[in-house]
């Protein structure tokens, strides 16, 4: 992070301090709906967190008193990741505020556990080698990046990150929802060539939604180069109107639609790193 | 048909981007030519309708230097003008007499114009017309079009956009284009505390069809604000002398208070106008506003040697009737291949779209086809015609059109 970001995050947190955002909230949005989303890929592509899930069968609630809830499912060597309610999950995990829950990504504090205290061993053992792993994909160093197993699931983890980000921003951000105000309806969609990973995301009747995967009829498209294109481009290390005018993204269809996605991603650093 | 490559274009970009923001920054940025790949992105030379790249395509341009070229590329008069007064001076302690000459011809040409003041951009004098009209009014509230360009003043721009912080535009209120009921409404709910409705003649926004005034919308605008003490302020920049000589507002039959001009000014020369009323000439003396280079010479002089020929000639009717022409000719053309190729806006800006496809991908590769093969097409912002489009250059374009519809036609078959 460079000294001016530095700046610019200890200036919305004392916005927040003074009650003038929603900080934790978009936050805690964020952390549960867009990072631990990345569960999913992990336990695709990493064989050891594959081979660690493999055997699970219980699922986790995550409960924040006003704030989001989201719910994971380990089920047949699979992982799931969705929001809201799941029915009677093995393990509920309760927050007090979105704060509570963002202090515990960030390692700071622990959760209630109301449900699954048979569990606890798991919770206190297992799991947490599955977020740790998630945590070391999340934050690359430059050294680790030049592994290309490890650039590519990084990649992937940036796209998802980006996705599930984009309707929180839209919805809870209070910069973010005037630019969701003047973004026309349709799908746009992100994909990294040649056909290495791709993300959409529809904008309707006021509803925002992602999901994984290429989209029949898009009205806009980013597709990048390649992983490593990507993945410059996603952790912001080049700007997205050199990186078009070059070739190495590009872009067609409605443009505004991904001007106004491009100003809401810029948002997500200030809650996420 | 040759179809052309810009591998130094390309080349000079990835230089460019190592020291430049953006490789090439604003407007001018090639990212909303779709693909980028199809364009070139920076010129050698320049003569009457043609631009030449550094890779040494030839292009009939229809952008114009996004405006500014009206009367040709390098006009022998007005060019004969500013090199008369860059031999005298340009940029020299003391305002040049040129500007009282300009400022007299164009208080004569434009019809609401009692006064003019001169500076660079457009950006530059629609800012100082709603400076004076909050200094007239004692009013803060700037009303304008959602949707509408006036520069890149933070208050102008999109609330979101990096720079811009909400107090930036917490005077600003926005109206729809063509929605009388909501300006009256808007304007009831502010009662007493709006200055100024900025609005260019006609709406021109970029990656969608432009409007023109619905019948009697600027009358009822007009109405309005005279019955309000709100000051109308034409932002003439884009359309400005591409429609009616003496300001868009008479095209359309309404009476500006402050009306901006800059592109087709000068014909490129760094210069834009802001002319008023009588009335709005103390407010906008006690407005303090100025540069560096509003004072030069050379633009000046080659504005009035630009507008001088602009008159003699009739260069909107000219542009018009060319415009007109030209698409006329491009619908026919799209038809025939069963595109329906949408014109908006007048036909010496003209807004194209081809409606069956609505996502404009297909639009976007059409336009990228003609750009390659010599017609400098982009497919985000309206277009401009200029006095010098001669009817060879048209037929060239034609054929240029036609080929790259077969283009599309073949890859894209009967998906739209």
């Amino acid at each position: 992070m460079s000294d001016y970001s530095l700046v610019k995050l200890n200036y919305i947190r004392l916005k927040e301090k003074r009650g003038f955002m929603n900080y934790n909230l978009v936050k805690a949005n964020l952390n549960l709906y867009a990072v631990l989303k990345n569960l999913e890929d992990l336990t695709i592509h990493d064989k050891e967190m594959k081979e660690l899930i493999n055997s699970w069968d219980l699922s986790i609630q995550f409960i924040v008193r006003n704030g989001p809830k989201a719910f994971i499912e380990f089920k047949k060597g699979g992982c799931i990741v969705g929001q809201g309610r799941y029915k009677s999950p093995s393990i509920i995990l309760y927050f007090f505020s979105p704060l509570h829950l963002n202090k515990m990504f960030d390692g700071t504090a622990s959760p209630i556990p109301l449900k699954g205290l048979s569990k606890i061993r798991f919770l206190t053992k297992e799991f947490p080698k599955l977020t740790d792993r998630l945590s070391y994909y999340l934050k690359p160093e430059n050294e680790l990046l030049k592994n290309n197993d490890y650039l590519k699931l990084n990649t992937i983890m940036l796209m998802n990150t980006a996705a599930f980000a984009l309707p929180e921003i839209a919805n809870l951000d209070s910069t973010g929802r005037i630019i969701a105000s003047h973004m026309p309806e349709g799908i746009i969609e992100m994909k990294i060539l040649p056909d290495f990973h791709s993300v959409n995301i529809t904008f309707g009747s006021g509803r925002i939604s992602a999901r994984k995967g290429k989209a029949i009829k898009p009205s806009a498209v980013m597709a990048m180069k390649n992983v490593q294109v990507a993945n410059a481009f996603l952790n912001g290390k080049t700007d997205p109107f050199t990186a078009i005018a070059a070739g190495d993204v590009v872009i067609k269809g409605i443009i505004p639609m991904l001007d106004a996605i491009s100003l809401m991603l810029d948002r997500i650093p200030e809650y996420i790193s | 048909m040759k179809i052309f490559n810009y591998k130094k274009s390309h080349a000079l970009f990835k230089k460019a981007a190592e020291i430049i923001p953006c490789g090439i920054y604003g407007h001018y940025n090639p990212s909303p030519l779709v693909p980028a790949a199809a364009y070139p992105f920076y010129t050698a030379s320049a003569k009457g309708s043609h631009f030449r790249d550094i890779d040494g395509n030839e292009f009939i341009d229809y952008m114009c230097g996004y405006g500014p070229m009206v009367t040709g590329y390098g006009n022998p008069k007005v060019e004969a003008a500013a090199a008369k007064q860059s031999k005298m001076g340009n940029c020299v302690t003391g305002a040049p007499a040129v500007m009282v000459e300009l400022a007299e011809y164009m208080t004569d040409l434009i019809s609401c114009a009692d006064w003019a003041f001169f500076a660079k951009n457009g950006g530059d004098v629609t800012n100082y017309a709603v400076m004076i009209a909050r200094a007239a009014t004692g009013r803060n509230k700037i009303l304008m079009v959602s949707g509408g360009y006036h520069g890149v003043s933070p208050w102008m721009q999109g609330e979101g956009h990096h720079g811009v912080i909400s107090e930036d535009k917490k005077n600003v209120i926005t109206v729809n284009w063509n929605d009388t009921a909501g300006f009256e409404k808007t304007v009831s709910e502010n009662r007493g505390e709006i200055a100024c409705f900025i609005s260019t003649p006609y709406h021109h926004p970029t990656f969608c069809d432009n409007e023109y005034p619905a019948g009697g919308y600027w009358q009822q605008i007009e109405a309005v604000c005279r019955k309000e003490g709100i000051v109308i302020i034409t932002d003439d920049i884009r359309a400005g002398f591409r429609l009616d000589l003496r300001g868009s507002n008479e095209y359309f039959g309404y009476k500006s208070d402050l009306i901006c001009f800059c592109k087709a000014i000068a014909n490129g020369h760094p210069i834009s106008a802001l002319a008023g009323k009588k009335e709005l000439m103390n407010a906008a003396s006690k407005v303090f506003y100025t540069g560096s280079y509003w004072f030069s010479a050379v633009p000046m002089a080659a504005a009035l040697a630009n507008l001088k020929e602009m008159k003699k000639i009739n260069a909107p009717a000219i542009m018009l009737e060319q415009g007109k022409k030209l698409l006329d000719g491009m619908v026919s053309i799209a038809s025939s291949y069963g595109y329906d190729l949408k014109v908006t806006g007048a036909p010496s800006m003209p807004y194209l779209r081809i409606t069956n496809d609505p996502s404009l991908m297909l639009h976007q590769e059409w336009c990228a086809e003609c750009t390659k093969r010599g017609a400098y097409f982009t497919s985000h912002h309206n277009w401009f015609i200029s006095a010098v489009h001669t009817d060879k250059d048209l037929k060239k374009t034609w054929n240029i059109v036609d080929d790259a519809f077969k283009v599309i036609k073949k890859k894209f078959g009967n998906e739209f």
